[in-house]
């Protein structure tokens, strides 16, 4: 599969790249890049307004990745953010502004990423709500505290992989639970889209928030997936072109569809690009994919862990094929810069998730995460990248 | 570019390595070139912000010199502080005034002096600059 990105074709310090840190953004594959520079060379115009050509291209390219996000997730609507991060604040904003009182709880929990707490944080700011944490135990979500945390909750949000860890929660439970009191649900999704098919109407959720950029598309552009009683429930909270039905200087109307929560002009070229994406992994079997990622993911673990590294991943059936760990003494800057200077791309930090690697007890950790193109002798050099840095260290 | 001898020494050192594995091994080595500050001394003002890892420096001027105490937990982290310390200490601080640091650069250590979270260099080296500024003003 690798012949399809070229990226894979450069070195990276006189080596051949290993690129580990697909949880913070994979590669693209050519079909993606060729889409979005087609668009710039051929078809580059404004959408949604104009009569002439090249807009009725432009906008036909564009909707047709929305097209495509709702064929493919099974969902109504599809609004068009610049990623994850937007498209929970623009749940924060245009749902939660306008349906939570003062008092009102939403349950999160301690494995979010920022992006899925700080802004809560900031609707709780300015409307007093009430945020509940649900505590990880043993790398876990605590579903006893889950039950307790319920308890009259407007809205929970809760991730479904954790870009961490890579656990999976039991997000079908989650959800049921939730609907027993009447909550709204938010999905960040950021991790699990690359990894497995989702049906948003079968999980019955309200809204599922994800980024492009981690299954191959562009980056700059993501998608918040709305079930239609949640979507009846929104204003717009960002206004100008684009949006509105009629303008007067005494008001304005708005859209009735989800161009009323995309102001502006959208990110057309990346619209081009994820759609050559979603066609792209349309044609992978990504459960055999991933099966097989995450058995390299566990021989990895494996190996780590017979090296002196603790590894805080799980890779339970259903986990992402990612492998956070530390070592005793060596940092994981050093350990990163070293693997780096032999081509080994990973990541290490807090991974913006700080409230879970407080409880962890870490300041931060090395993250190996693995996607499609990622074989088996990515692994091995990897492995071999650990020895060669454990030699230096020693 | 022309450096003061002692910073034009650390280029060539580093200029001399191909490999940049090998590199960082070397820059690993510079961290015994810090004067350490003790841990009990590490606090909130002396703490480098926006570094990845735990990093921490001091100004001291004795007799129109400038010395600088360090420590950090990422070994790497301490090799910048140890060839900051080697570029800087027994200067005037006028002299480290004048000090850019894009020999760090130079010196094919770094490939980026942008501040960002995984580069402390630039973000320790304007500190070293602000200190001054601070204590002679």
């Amino acid at each position: 599969m690798k012949q399809d990105f070229p990226i894979f074709s450069r070195e990276v310090n006189g080596r051949p790249l290993v690129y580990l840190d697909n949880a913070a953004t994979t590669q693209k594959p050519s079909c993606v890049i060729d889409a979005m520079s087609n668009y710039y060379s051929s078809s580059n115009a404004n959408v949604h307004r104009a009569v002439h050509t090249l807009a009725g291209e432009a906008t036909e390219g564009y909707e047709e990745c929305r097209k495509l996000l709702k064929k493919r997730f099974n969902s109504d609507f599809a609004v068009i953010t610049s990623g994850t991060t937007e498209a929970i604040n623009l749940a924060a904003r245009a749902w939660g502004e306008y349906n939570l009182q003062p008092g009102d709880a939403v349950v999160l929990t301690e494995m979010e990423h920022h992006s899925d707490i700080v802004p809560w944080q900031m609707l709780a700011e300015r409307i007093a709500i009430e945020l509940r944490f649900v505590p990880v135990e043993n790398g876990e979500l605590d579903m006893n505290a889950l039950d307790v945390a319920l308890e009259g909750a407007k809205l929970v949000c809760v991730v479904h992989t954790s870009n961490v860890l890579g656990i999976r929660n039991p997000i079908e439970q989650i959800i049921s639970k939730s609907k027993l009191v009447g909550a709204r649900i938010l999905i960040d999704a950021a991790q699990a889209v690359p990894h497995e098919e989702i049906d948003f109407k079968g999980l019955g959720a309200d809204f599922l928030a994800f980024s492009a950029h981690k299954m191959c598309g562009p980056t700059g552009i993501g998608a918040l997936l709305i079930s239609e009683h949640a979507f009846s429930e929104m204003k717009p909270f960002m206004g100008g072109g684009d949006m509105i039905e009629t303008v007067t200087l005494e008001g304005s109307t708005y859209q009735s569809n989800e161009h009323k929560f995309e102001a502006g002009t959208p990110r057309i070229a990346e619209g081009f690009g994820w759609a050559a994406a979603l066609e792209w992994i349309s044609k992978i079997d990504l459960e055999s994919h991933h099966k097989r990622l995450l058995q390299i993911a566990r021989d990895v673990s494996e190996q780590l862990t017979a090296k002196g590294m603790t590894v805080y991943s799980s890779l339970n059936p259903g986990d992402a094929a990612v492998v956070s760990f530390t070592h005793p003494t060596i940092h994981p800057e050093d350990f990163a810069r070293l693997l780096d200077a032999q081509g080994i791309a990973v990541r290490t930090g807090h991974h913006c998730a700080q409230p879970l690697m407080e409880k962890l007890g870490v300041n931060g950790t090395i993250r190996a995460s693995f996607y499609l193109y990622n074989d088996d002798s990515d692994a091995e050099i990897f492995l071999s990248g650990i020895d060669r840095v454990l030699e230096a260290m020693a | 570019m022309t450096w003061p001898a002692s910073i034009q020494q650390i280029i060539d050192e580093f200029q001399e390595i191909d490999d940049q594995f090998e590199r960082l091994e070397v820059l690993m080595d510079f961290s015994t070139e810090v004067d350490e500050l003790p841990v009990e001394s590490w606090n909130e003002s002396n703490l480098v912000r926006g570094c990845q890892s735990i990093a921490h420096i001091e100004i001291e001027i004795r007799e129109n010199e400038v010395w600088l105490k360090a420590a950090a937990d990422a070994k790497m982290v301490q090799g910048l502080q140890g060839i900051l310390s080697l570029a800087v200490n027994g200067s005037s601080p006028e002299s480290v005034l004048q000090l850019t640091p894009e020999f760090a650069e130079e010196a094919g250590i770094l490939v980026s002096l942008t501040p960002s979270r995984s580069n402390g260099f630039r973000t320790m080296f304007d500190m070293v600059q602000d200190r001054i500024r601070e204590a002679i003003k």
